[in-house]
């Protein structure tokens, strides 16, 4: 299931606003330019990827974490980045709290309603117990992911 | 009866495949809801904050032998920090097309600024 780095690209339809939305009105940006930004940025996770995991290995850490990625940008001479990014981390984190209660609270209201209906046929519920009791894991399991190798 | 939850799992997760709309009009309303989305708000709100695919950015850190586990948030500022650049690489670009009278930014001028600017080093030779 390797994929190569040639393979994954960033989405041409995503990198084309990006740019559109940092440039004035009436600029255009031909098809090739638009390629070797679209493989700049590519490499520039590479590189940011390589960088932060210097960070972590020397703090004798398994997980790549935020403040990783924070010091490769410093290493990486883009100190204009930090600023935006604690903003939007800080701005991250309270989504993936809400996320988090949001679930939980679907998986109480879900409980809820399957005792009232308890006179229904149990086979088809189970069923789809199983599938939606994947998702909250999965939300549990985000929290760190294990990249196989 | 069978009510259907919306998945609090955003496509950043899982599905790649879904989030790779290379048709323009497609992509702007992909984004706009937030991936396919009609569920909560926060998972709207999350995927506004960045509009590169967590998904795809994960899957290209992979790639890379020495990275075993890289948590969420990191997933999450690689990608916001990989939008800033392209912000960057294209702004600084600009100039060189204007500096050649054109409304078009070509190829070139992106040659020309990554030689030029000291943070796009790492850019020499690496793109086709």
């Amino acid at each position: 299931m390797a994929e190569r780095p040639e393979d994954l690209n960033l989405p041409n339809a995503v990198i084309t606003r990006i740019i559109k939305e940092a440039l004035p009105d009436g600029v255009n940006v031909s098809k090739e330019a638009r390629r070797a930004i679209s493989q700049a940025a590519s490499v520039f996770v590479l590189y940011a990827t390589s960088c932060a995991n210097n960070f972590a290995m020397k703090a004798k850490r398994k997980t790549l974490n935020a403040g990783d990625v924070l010091a490769a940008m410093e290493e990486m001479e883009f100190e204009r980045f930090l600023e935006p990014l604690r903003e939007a981390l800080e701005v991250y984190k309270k989504g993936q709290k809400g996320k988090k209660e949001v679930s939980e609270q679907k998986r109480k209201d879900k409980e809820k309603k399957l005792d009232t209906e308890n006179d229904k046929s149990r086979d088809e519920e189970e069923e789809e117990e199983e599938r939606m009791e994947e998702e909250p894991d999965a939300e549990n399991e985000a929290e760190e992911e294990e990249v196989e190798n | 009866m069978a009510a259907t939850v919306a998945t609090p799992v955003t496509p950043t997760e899982f599905e790649s495949d879904r989030c790779v709309s290379e048709e323009e009009g497609r992509g702007n309303e992909a984004e706009e809801e937030g991936g396919q989305l009609t569920g909560p708000v926060p998972a709207v709100a999350h995927s506004r904050l960045s509009k590169l695919p967590l998904a795809r950015i994960k899957a290209l850190m992979k790639t890379d032998p020495d990275v075993s586990l890289a948590s969420q948030e990191s997933v999450f500022i690689i990608a916001k920090a990989t939008e800033l650049f392209v912000e960057m690489i294209a702004k600084d670009a600009l100039v060189y097309a204007q500096q050649g009278k054109r409304k078009t930014l070509q190829r070139k001028d992106l040659d020309n600024a990554i030689e030029a600017i000291d943070e796009f080093a790492f850019l020499e030779g690496t793109l086709d």
